[in-house]
């Protein structure tokens, strides 16, 4: 039988969910197979490993092509272009991080099973979000991604604080989502078609009802922008992303509000002609992100919730990036933008999972569920040293110290900006750059804690070891961050055809 | 007014109460429903489209499959307000809202 390389892709994860579930019952619940849990842990493994496999098939094939390519599944066509990979790209790596941490992490919590299914659903979702190519499947698979990560958010139900996170985000979501509908029926009304290669065609050369567009585009924003967290719209992050178990939360933060960020740009790029003001709306949305997510962050004590409001203003530094491009028309900004997307993936996701490897050493081992607040990571450079290196080299990057990734996507971006010679433009990189100085007033002190600080008396007592399983995707992400930081046309693989696809999808 | 104009009313009126409900709604069941509203709305919304671009089995297969994707949605909420009941033995959100800032 010969399956398409593309339903590979698509289809691993996808197909492995049930059968994970499947086992993790067997092993669990059914006592047929008792104190197995690690057949589940290796088995989903194995399926997001194996899904490297058609993803570096497709991307070889993609430049020998050099443009992007049509697939079917059925009657459903999709579309590969440099967006698709780049997330795909995004959500293998942290994707297969996160499951190889969450073994230990997980080990033996009720409902491990389904952990692991709705994880690898989410994955294989999310992949198939970045390949749709009609504006109504793009909103399937972002609301199938949807539902997946809300019964993540939710998973610890025996929690108060998760339950209502859950809620919070399942309602706010929800309506988002049916706005964003609303957005697709106007789109249908006026074209009668819901292919975005074709409505992008007839925008351009019929004369359409212009305010039936931009209310489209309207809602779309609104619609989407939830699930971005662009900031009226974001109340549900901090509260989803700090209840959350710490891989979904890393997974939640490094490529969720990500995908919703790339299923409004393919929505909003169908509407052809306005790209210049949705340029200035993005600008003005990152600037209020990049603000208030500072803000906040910098009044937290709790290091998970301090971590989701700097996720805030990241996106709103990977929303500047795009708003530069649109504005300025080049294509620099956007790759910046992408190439941003990326490292945040590494960086946060890096922050999300060595905070997770603390709390799992200091809580979880001892059966306490609360959350990790600073002080509690004071001395924990004495006994846990490698996760100390990874958080460090994380918050710093984050808070872009040069010589790290953060601080070279950070710098690509207020460069396309100061290229373009628009004063507003350059305004807004001044803006962000004073922003990023800010930032570091919350991310500092946390190092300082770890390495200068006598070490808590949690640390004392709590002394569980932290397995390799956990640290090696510390350190594998550690290494890329500085990596990436030291050499980034490294990553020019990535982002170039990706930036170049945003552009071209917003002629 | 035609068939088509009471459509259109009625779309507009399921979306308004759809979202004023959510703004003074306090019980999640009840928050559950007034979701479900809003979303009827839009269903409603891709039949008309449908046919006023001249493509009525587009519209109409949209709607259909929305109906499936919000009843998930639907599932899940109801199954999180089960939990929370349990938990916090009220639906009424301004009593469950712990987390802060």
């Amino acid at each position: 039988m010969n399956i398409p390389m593309f339903t590979l892709l698509v289809g691993i994860p996808l197909v492995s969910s049930p059968v994970v579930y499947l086992f993790g019952r067997l092993t669990t619940r059914a006592q047929v197979l008792t104190r197995q849990g690690w057949i589940v842990r290796l088995l989903a493994l194995l399926a997001v490993v194996a899904t490297w496999f058609p993803f570096i098939n497709l991307w070889l094939e993609f430049q020998a092509r050099g443009r992007r390519m049509f697939f079917n599944i059925e009657s459903i066509w999709l579309q590969l272009d440099g967006i698709s990979f780049l997330l795909a790209a995004m959500v293998l790596t942290l994707g297969t991080l996160a499951i190889l941490f969450s073994g230990r992490y997980m080990a033996g919590d009720f409902g491990e099973e389904k952990y692991y299914a709705m994880l690898l659903a989410m994955i294989g979702l999310m992949i198939g979000l970045g390949c749709a190519n009609d504006l109504f499947n793009l909103w399937v698979w972002f609301e199938a991604m949807a539902v997946s990560s809300y019964l993540l958010v939710a998973f610890y139900r025996e929690q108060p604080g998760s339950l209502e996170a859950g809620m919070k985000y399942v309602v706010q979501s929800a309506v988002g989502s049916a706005l964003a509908l609303l957005g697709i029926a106007l789109v249908l009304a006026q074209t009668g078609t819901l292919d975005m290669d074709q409505i992008r065609l007839m925008v351009g050369t019929m004369d359409l009802n212009k305010a039936g567009l931009l209310a489209a585009g309207a809602l779309f924003f609104i619609g989407f922008g939830v699930k971005v967290a662009m900031v009226p719209l974001h109340t549900w992050l901090p509260d989803a992303h700090s209840q959350a178990p710490s891989g979904i939360s890393a997974m939640l933060s490094g490529v969720v509000i990500e995908a919703g960020l790339v299923a409004m740009l393919r929505a909003l790029s169908t509407l052809t002609g306005f790209a210049l003001s949705w340029g200035w709306l993005l600008l003005a949305f990152g600037a209020l992100n990049m603000l208030y997510g500072n803000l906040l962050a910098l009044q937290q004590s709790q290091v998970k919730r301090m971590l989701a409001f700097s996720s805030l203003s990241h996106i709103g530094y990977i929303l500047m990036g795009l708003g530069i491009a649109l504005v300025s028309g080049q294509p620099a900004g956007a790759q910046g933008a992408a190439f941003h997307l990326f490292t945040h993936m590494l960086m946060k996701g890096l922050a999300f999972l060595a905070v997770g490897a603390v709390m799992y050493a200091l809580f979880h081992e001892q059966g306490i569920h609360r959350p990790l607040v600073a002080h509690d990571l004071n001395g924990i450079s004495t006994r846990y040293p490698w996760v100390a290196l990874s958080l460090s080299i994380a918050l710093l990057a984050l808070g872009g110290l040069p010589p790290l990734a953060g601080f070279m996507s950070k710098w690509q971006i207020f460069v396309a900006g100061f290229q373009s010679g628009n004063g507003w433009l350059m305004g807004f990189v001044v803006f962000a750059a004073v922003n990023s100085v800010i930032s570091l007033a919350y991310y500092a002190p946390l190092v300082n804690r770890m390495y200068r600080r006598v070490t808590a008396t949690s640390v004392k007592k709590g002394s569980a070891s932290i397995s390799w399983t956990m640290q090696l995707p510390l350190l594998l992400m550690a290494l890329a961050v500085v990596v990436i930081g030291l050499f980034p046309s490294l990553m020019n693989w990535l982002t170039e055809p990706a930036g170049a696809a945003l552009m071209s999808i917003f002629r | 007014m035609t068939l088509f104009n009471v459509l259109i009313v009625t779309v507009a009126c399921l979306l308004g109460v759809g979202l004023y409900g959510l703004l003074i709604t306090r019980n999640l069941i009840k928050i559950v429903v007034v979701l479900q509203l809003l979303v009827k709305s839009v269903v409603l919304a891709f039949v008309v489209a449908g046919k006023v671009s001249g493509h009525p089995g587009i519209g109409e297969s949209v709607a259909a499959t929305i109906i499936v994707a919000d009843t998930i949605v639907a599932v899940v909420a109801l199954a999180l307000a089960v939990q929370v009941r349990i938990r916090f033995g009220t639906l009424d959100i301004p009593k469950i809202s712990s987390l802060r800032g």
